[in-house]
């Protein structure tokens, strides 16, 4: 947590409202999310008990188990799921575009794609479960399961890895994305409690928030207290209705609060950047689509060495990217790097447009720009410098002394003597300059999996799904 | 009547159990909490009397699923259990004897469990598993009754502490905080058998500082084990009850007639003016922290005052070290504009609040 | 209707509000209170909702009584065995209907019943013994067996717990059962050499039962030997078949005892 946001609390406390610590919306919102809250038995592992999930915030779908301790009626429910989120899912894959690359074939990416949203994030890491549950099951042989369910399987799984992956929007929390744009005057643990975060940022503080009999907890786990004085009595019942409305009590009250955190999102302009990541995602889900077409077989339970280390690698330069746009897309994140001195703004005193450096052939122009700033600019000489006005140029840093710095831009200036009419800061004009860059170190080198070094267990086996991964029992 | 027992007053005392040593080493900076965990406080009974219940409780559905696990992994004679001991540590095939110390009536359980520990240190009669034993721990003067799980000897002459978990282990990885809680709890189980064995004049260390941790893996009943390292847990919590021990100094601070007494009456409820105890409780200092909402009954209790006391504590452990130790809401915020000189030694923190405080103003204008 | 079953409703969310409430505060006796007009209130709703009277949980004429089926099933066990154990077997191979909420008063029954008339039945469920001669917790034999057979030594458990599946598995491999398969295979997981096929192999379950159990057999025969000795001497008709009560004038409430869970 940076100071600034520190701050952002602290302000919080005393006004008894949350403050903004964004001033755009760094996550794509679809116009057509599928919100989906599960909720899960108490002491099991991933025994679904309910969820309410749909597109439509007027039309809530209650899925129920209809006897939660029996393992049939679990599995006719994940059934029951995937008939909802699969139509939902191939939805998005019929309309796409065909998309050029250098050195590859071109391929085919969905004009838009699905996005889930669930209320915090232990429902991504109960998504995932429910995913590694049941994406090795079979619909045929010894312990068959209906149809679509490890289908399911496998888009529960990918979901949930996306929403680990650094700026992907296909899957959500929304406690995280609500904690990314406002901060409470709570923890940062108290903040995933969606009923309280919410509460701070709309109407203030409410200790009814953590009530679980006004405000049931957002799931997957249930309140103690309903188990033992609702559930259990009406699963002893064994009356599907009642089982069914009892649960629809619990769910309800977060159906409103994940759409009311979406609501709030959308009230916030998308920074520049979000277009692209979604983008990727874009590219990232007609991937997945093309891989389910082609019979690949469900993600293994464990990756190799190698995969490992490669998916580390692209994890690491999506978070060094994401945090980059996420700078250059919103000045109050940019503030932060301005506060460790790592990012400058201000005001340009001076300029020489003209300014050249070396002879003939290779006279190349590179402009002098002086800006006044009050900020603490702890970059050396020397250092590339990137800037959000300007995100096509590069600049580097020659001097900084006494509120004045000064850069010379080096890149993005085109061939001409004189710079085009634009190019070039004006005096007076206010300008943020910072050693963040989009300069990405390349993907680190890693052996091919065949390769991987006895060290590291040696190359994988391929990854067969075996019988025992379709029978594994479910208890 | 010595202090801590005057703290505690006509409230009978709430014994220890392995959980509530594991969390005493939750948060050692607390003066209250040590307080009233080494006289013996029912701290959950205060909570509520002070109109500040604790927020915790268990579903009956994981509480019978626990139960129902851990019966699975000791049936027949611990027939999972010792596949799993053979397995994990090369349990020897004829190693197998087994013992339910709970056969014996309920006040004998720690006195057979010394015997048949002593016995099993000295070489004689057989005993590889021990169902149900029960350890004492001296907390602060008061005896702490400990029961874990099992307990396992002869895996290379050295005893192991056994804990059945029913959370799940999904393709080798288990929820990092439960395993934590669990390594937590069973170090105190640990510190417990060797405290046994150096009583008994046995080398304490032949109790293993790796557990065997027993939890249902994947999505099914079937239990596997895993050896869990808890060297660390165990310095953590000798270190506390070291500081455990030495309360005099915390009492020597409280004035001679605070006393948590709950003030029962006939029918054992607390009869004690709530604003009397509230004030009493207020006396011990604590040092609230968000992560007391998981592990204190009294958290509600300290996070209302320390809200009240507009206490930067309120936000976590990590914006309090960034706030460079302003203790206060207000002070930051007064430093942050201004209003408010720096005393010595804030000069940095107050510069750099002062900038974040322009740098946001700047950007929300 | 729906207006009786909405006023429904609103009772019983005030109702389980109610008893929430008295639990947080362990209120008992409010919450047991509330607790019973709860019960009362989703009586009536379910019975309007589904139109008709509950019915009671429809139980098939039970022709074998439980402690009949508990004997059945322990003859073909053959050892002491845990009321898991007997349930398991019972359902897999006997049809057996028993639950082991049934087996928890038995042995009770059983003993008082010896006490009011000994020997008026030709068998009685009774205790196995330990080594202090007191009633082992929770395992079931028959009085009809060899004091031998009915005490246990440290390694006894291991010995019946093998012998059981020697037993199971002769008994699966003449009828084979989905039950059966899954009770064989799950104690073939525990025993060295067993195999791992689906659905098990009864005659190499029962072979590497015997080769671990030549192992302890000498042993745990002289144990039981001795104890049994001991119990012929020392004990009563009564507390050879139910146990000797333990040497305990202390009550337990006495014992200030700390709960490890």
């Amino acid at each position: 947590m940076s100071l600034l946001t520190s701050l952002a609390r602290l302000r919080a406390i005393d006004e008894g409202v949350a403050q903004p610590i964004a001033t755009v919306r760094h996550c794509h919102l679809s116009a057509r999310p599928m919100v989906f809250i599960p909720l899960k038995l108490s002491g099991e592992a991933a025994a679904p008990l309910a969820a309410m999930l749909g597109t439509d915030p007027a039309e809530p779908r209650l899925l129920a188990v209809a006897q939660p301790r029996n393992r049939d009626l679990r599995f006719a429910w994940t059934a029951d799921l995937a008939g909802v989120l699969l139509p939902y899912v191939a939805g998005f894959t019929a309309e796409t575009e065909t998309v050029e690359r250098r050195g590859a074939d071109p391929y085919e990416r969905a004009l838009d794609a699905p996005q889930l949203i669930v209320p915090n994030r232990a429902g991504v890491a109960f998504t995932r479960l429910l995913g590694r549950s049941t994406r090795f099951r079979r619909t045929d042989g010894p312990f068959p399961v209906p149809e679509g369910v490890p289908l399911l399987g496998r888009w529960l799984t990918y979901f949930a890895e996306r929403a680990a992956y650094p700026g992907s929007s296909l899957m959500l929390a929304a406690t995280d994305e609500l904690a990314r744009h406002w901060a409470s005057g709570q923890s940062a643990l108290e903040d995933a409690n969606l009923a309280a975060l919410l509460a701070w940022i709309t109407d203030g503080p409410d200790d009814a928030a953590e009530d679980p009999l006004i405000w049931p907890p957002a799931g997957p786990a249930t309140d103690p207290g309903f188990d033992a004085e609702v559930l259990a009595p009406a699963m002893e019942s064994g009356s599907a209705e009642r089982i069914a409305e009892a649960l629809r009590t619990q769910l309800e009250p977060t159906w409103r609060l994940v759409w009311r955190a979406v609501e709030l999102l959308r009230g916030l302009e998308p920074g520049a950047s979000v277009a692209q990541r979604w983008e990727h995602d874009r590219g990232s889900f007609s991937g997945m689509t093309a891989q389910l077409a082609e019979g690949a077989p469900p993600q293994a339970r464990r990756d190799g060495a190698v995969a490992a280390a490669a998916r580390l690698s692209r994890m690491e330069r999506a978070q060094a990217a994401y945090e980059v746009q996420r700078a250059y897309d919103d000045p109050l994140v940019m503030a932060e790097y301005r506060l460790t001195g790592e990012a400058f703004a201000g005001e340009v005193v001076d300029t020489v447009p003209g300014n050249t450096e070396g002879e003939g052939r290779s006279r190349k122009l590179r402009p002098l720009v002086t800006v006044k700033t009050d900020d603490p600019v702890r970059i050396p000489p020397g250092t590339s410098l990137g800037t959000p006005e300007r995100r096509g140029q590069g600049a580097e840093l020659v001097s900084a002394g006494d509120g004045l710095v000064t850069l010379k831009i080096t890149k993005g200036m085109g061939r001409g003597k004189t710079p085009a009419p634009g190019a070039v800061p004006e005096i007076g004009e206010r300008v943020c300059y910072s050693s963040l860059t989009d300069e990405f170190q390349g993907a680190a080198a890693l052996p091919e999996p065949e390769a991987t070094p006895w060290t590291h267990g040696g190359p994988p086996r391929p990854y067969e799904p075996a019988d025992e991964d379709a029978r594994e029992e479910w208890s | 009547m010595n202090r801590l027992d005057a703290l505690r007053g006509t409230t009978p005392p709430k014994p220890h159990d392995a959980r509530a040593i594991a969390a005493l080493a939750a948060n050692p900076g607390c003066t209250r909490r040590a307080l009233m965990d080494g006289a013996g406080i029912d701290k959950d009974a205060v909570a509520r009397h002070l109109g500040f219940p604790a927020p915790f409780g268990q579903s009956p559905f994981a509480i019978t699923r626990g139960n129902a696990f851990e019966a699975l992994v000791k049936a027949d004679g611990c027939a999972e259990l010792i596949r799993m001991l053979r397995e994990l540590l090369g349990l020897p095939i004829d190693e197998v004897a087994y013992h339910d110390v709970e056969n014996v009536g309920a006040h004998l359980r720690h006195t057979h469990t010394r015997a048949l520990i002593d016995r099993a240190a000295r070489g004689e009669g057989v005993g590889t598993v021990y169902d149900h034993p029960l350890f004492t721990l001296g907390i602060a003067g008061h005896t702490a009754y400990l029961e874990p799980d099992v307990v396992a000897f002869q895996l290379g002459g050295r005893f192991h502490i056994v804990e059945i978990k029913s959370f799940a282990v999904v393709d080798g990885q288990a929820d990092p905080a439960a395993v934590a809680a669990a390594a937590r709890q069973a170090a105190v189980y640990v510190l417990a058998l060797r405290t046994l064995l150096e009583e008994l004049g046995h080398d304490p260390l032949r109790v293993a500082d790796d557990v065997v941790l027993v939890c249902p893996e994947n999505f099914a009943n079937r239990p596997v084990a895993t050896l869990v390292d808890v060297r660390r847990q165990l310095a953590v919590l000798r270190r506390q009850l070291s500081r455990m021990t030495s309360l005099d100094r915390l009492l020597d601070a409280l004035p001679e007639d605070v006393t948590f007494d709950l003030a029962p009456d006939a029918d054992g409820r607390p009869a004690r003016p709530v604003a009397e105890l509230a004030d009493a409780v207020r006396r011990a200092e604590a040092r609230y922290a968000p992560d007391c909402l998981s592990t204190c009954d009294l958290c509600f209790f300290c996070r209302d005052e320390a809200r009240q006391e507009g206490a930067s504590d309120l936000l976590g452990r990590a914006v309090r070290d960034e706030l460079g130790g302003v203790a206060s809401v207000r002070e930051a915020l007064a430093l942050a504009d201004g209003s408010r000189a720096p005393a010595q030694g804030q000069e940095e923190i107050a510069r750099l609040l002062r900038g974040a405080e322009r740098l946001r103003r700047e950007c929300l204008a | 209707m729906s207006d009786r079953l909405d006023e429904l409703e609103r009772r019983i969310d005030e109702l389980r509000a109610g008893v929430r409430r008295a639990m947080r505060a362990r209120d008992g006796s409010a919450a047991r209170a509330l607790r019973a007009e709860l019960r009362t209130a989703e009586k009536a709703w379910d019975s309007l909702v589904s139109g008709e009277k509950p019915a009671g949980k429809t139980q098939g004429p039970r022709l074998v009584t439980v402690r009949e089926q508990v004997h059945q099933a322990l003859e073909l066990l053959g050892a002491p065995a845990q009321a898991r154990l007997v349930v398991a077997v019972s359902g897999a191979f006997l049809a057996g209907t028993i639950r082991s909420s049934q087996l928890t008063s038995l042995r009770r029954d059983e003993e008082r019943s010896f006490r009011s008339s000994p020997f008026g039945r030709p068998y009685y469920l009774c205790a196995a013994l330990t080594d202090r001669l007191s009633p082992a917790r929770g395992y079931l034999t028959v009085s009809t067996w060899p004091v031998e057979r009915r005490v246990v030594g440290p390694l006894s458990p291991r010995v019946d717990f093998l012998t059981c599946a020697i037993r199971i598995a002769e008994h699966a491999a003449g009828r084979r059962s989905p039950d059966g398969d899954r009770l064989l295979s799950r104690m073939a997981r525990n025993i060295p050499g067993a195999g791992d096929e689906v659905p098990p192999d009864p005659a190499r379950v029962a072979e590497a039962a015997r080769r671990e159990l030549a192992v302890h057999a000498g042993r745990d025969a002289g144990d039981r030997a001795e104890l049994a000795g001991r119990a012929d001497t020392q004990l009563d008709d009564v507390a050879r078949l139910f146990g000797a009560t333990t040497l305990t004038t202390v009550p337990r409430s006495v014992m200030a005892m700390g709960g490890g869970r």
